[in-house]
C-alpha cells in the first residue's frame, strides 16, 4: 500500500445513515442541550484529514533568522535542495504565512519579536525551532541574554536537533513535520490559546520591560 | 622616528607614567586619566597618529580600577599607538571623546551599558544598546555572576549533563592514548 493510500477519497458526501437531506444533519447529531456531546460524522473526520493533507503540503514558511543555523535555510531555499519540491513557499510578513521557523538561539530581546510574530499569523500555524539552542541552549547555555528552551515561550511543532542541523536534516525534519500534520498532532498553535495565561506567565518571567498587548492581533 | 623616541618627545608635554614596546609598529604606554583626551586632540592634530582604531575599557577589579584603552593609528606609517589610562572604579567616569572622532559614540554607548562607565557630555548616555532595561550590575563587570544571574532568571531545560571535551574523548578514544599524547 502506497503512502497516498492512507488517504481516503472524497467523491461529494458520503452516506450517512439517518439523513433525510444531504445538506442537513439527523437531530442526533445536533446540540442536545448542556452535557451533550455532537456525535463526529464520518465525513467530517474525512473531511479533516482531507483539509491536513492540503495543508501539510502548502506551508508558507516564514523564517526568522535569530542566529547562526539560518545560514542552512539559503542552500536549502535556492535550487540546491530546494524545498519548493515539497510545497513550501516562502512568505515576506507573518499575516500570510503558517510556518515560522526559529533558527538558532535567541536573544530575550527576540524573543519579544518572536512572540509578537508568532501572534500575528493566522491559525493554523507551525513553529519548527532549528538547533540545539532551541531545545536546551546549546551553547549559549551560561549566557544572560539568551532563553534556554524555546517551548516555554512559543508551542513548538519540531526540534531539529544539530549544531547546526544540515540542510538534509532540515528537509527530514520538515517531512516529519508534514507528517504529523497530516496526522492531525500538530496542535501547538491550539495549544497556545488554551493555555494562553501559562505561556504569557512564562514569556513575562524573562522579558522584563514588557509592553506588548494583550495579544497581537 | 622610532617610536620610543616619539614617546619620549612626548613626554615633555605629558606624563607618560609607563611604555613598553609590544612590536616595532605598536608601542604602548600609561598616561594618567586626565591627560588621555588632551593627549589624544595633540596626536590628533600634529602628528601622523589620526585615526581612532580601537577604544575600549578593561575591568582591574583587583587594583580597583578600570583601564580606558585608546588605539590609535598611522594610516601612512602603519604603526599603532595604544594609550592606556586608568580610572576610579567607583565612580567610573571618563572623558568623552565624541568631539574628536564622533564615532566614538556608539563606543561610549557600548561602554556605558556594558560597564557602566558615565561619559559626561556623550550624548546616549543612558539609552538601551543591546539589552533591555537592564537593572542589574552591568554585565561585562567582574563582579557581575553570570551563572547565578542565568539560574535564577531564565529556566532551563532538566536533564543536560555537562561533560568536558577531555573527559568525552577519554572514554572516545580511551585514556591509555590520551595520557599517551601528553
Amino acid at each position: 500500500m502506497s503512502k497516498d493510500d492512507e488517504w481516503p477519497e472524497i467523491h461529494g458526501v458520503p452516506d450517512v445513515p439517518g439523513w433525510s437531506h444531504p445538506h442537513q444533519p439527523p437531530a442526533q447529531h445536533c446540540y442536545l442541550g448542556e452535557g451533550s456531546k455532537p456525535e463526529q460524522l464520518a465525513y467530517q473526520e474525512a473531511f479533516a484529514k482531507l483539509k491536513n493533507w492540503f495543508r501539510a503540503n502548502s506551508l508558507s514558511v516564514l523564517a526568522y533568522g535569530t542566529g547562526c543555523g539560518s545560514i542552512e535555510l539559503r542552500p536549502l531555499a535556492t535550487s540546491r535542495f530546494d524545498y519548493e519540491r515539497f510545497g513550501f513557499s516562502t512568505q515576506g510578513t507573518p499575516r500570510q504565512a503558517n510556518l515560522l521557523i526559529l533558527s538558532g538561539y535567541l536573544s530575550i530581546k527576540t524573543l519579544k519579536r518572536v512572540i509578537r510574530v508568532y501572534e500575528q499569523m493566522p491559525s493554523p500555524k507551525w513553529v519548527v525551532g532549528l538547533g540545539s539552542c532551541t531545545i536546551n541552549g546549546g551553547m549559549y547555555w551560561d549566557s544572560y541574554a539568551t532563553m534556554k528552551q524555546l517551548d516555554l515561550y512559543v508551542p513548538v511543532d519540531m526540534q531539529i536537533a544539530g549544531c547546526m542541523p544540515r540542510p538534509e536534516a532540515l528537509l527530514e525534519g520538515f517531512a516529519a513535520l508534514m507528517t504529523k500534520i497530516k496526522a492531525g498532532k500538530a496542535n501547538g498553535y491550539i495549544d497556545y490559546t488554551r493555555r494562553l495565561d501559562w505561556y504569557r506567565e512564562n514569556q513575562k518571567k524573562v522579558i522584563k520591560d514588557w509592553d506588548l498587548p494583550e495579544y497581537n492581533w | 622616528m622610532t617610536m620610543k623616541a616619539f614617546v619620549e618627545e612626548l613626554s615633555a608635554r605629558f606624563e607618560v607614567l609607563w611604555t613598553h614596546a609590544q612590536r616595532d609598529d605598536l608601542f604602548q604606554f600609561g598616561v594618567p586619566a586626565v591627560q588621555a583626551v588632551p593627549l589624544l586632540s595633540y596626536l590628533k592634530a600634529h602628528t601622523p597618529f589620526i585615526q581612532l582604531t580601537h577604544y575600549t575599557v578593561v575591568d582591574w577589579i583587583e587594583d580597583g580600577e578600570f583601564q580606558m584603552t585608546y588605539l590609535l593609528t598611522d594610516p601612512v606609517g602603519r604603526r599603532a599607538l595604544m594609550i592606556c589610562a586608568r580610572i576610579d572604579r567607583e565612580t567610573a567616569e571618563a572623558d568623552s571623546l565624541y568631539k574628536l572622532w564622533p564615532q566614538a559614540v556608539t563606543y561610549e554607548h557600548e561602554m556605558n551599558e556594558m560597564f557602566g562607565i558615565h561619559f559626561p557630555g556623550s550624548p546616549r548616555m543612558g539609552l538601551d544598546f543591546c539589552l533591555e532595561k537592564w537593572t542589574n550590575t552591568p554585565p561585562m563587570r567582574r563582579d557581575f555572576d553570570t551563572v547565578a544571574f542565568v539560574k535564577e532568571m531564565i529556566p532551563e531545560r532538566p536533564g543536560r549533563e555537562f561533560i568536558t571535551t577531555r573527559d568525552y574523548i577519554g572514554q572516545k578514544v580511551g585514556e591509555k592514548r590520551l595520557l599517551h599524547d601528553d
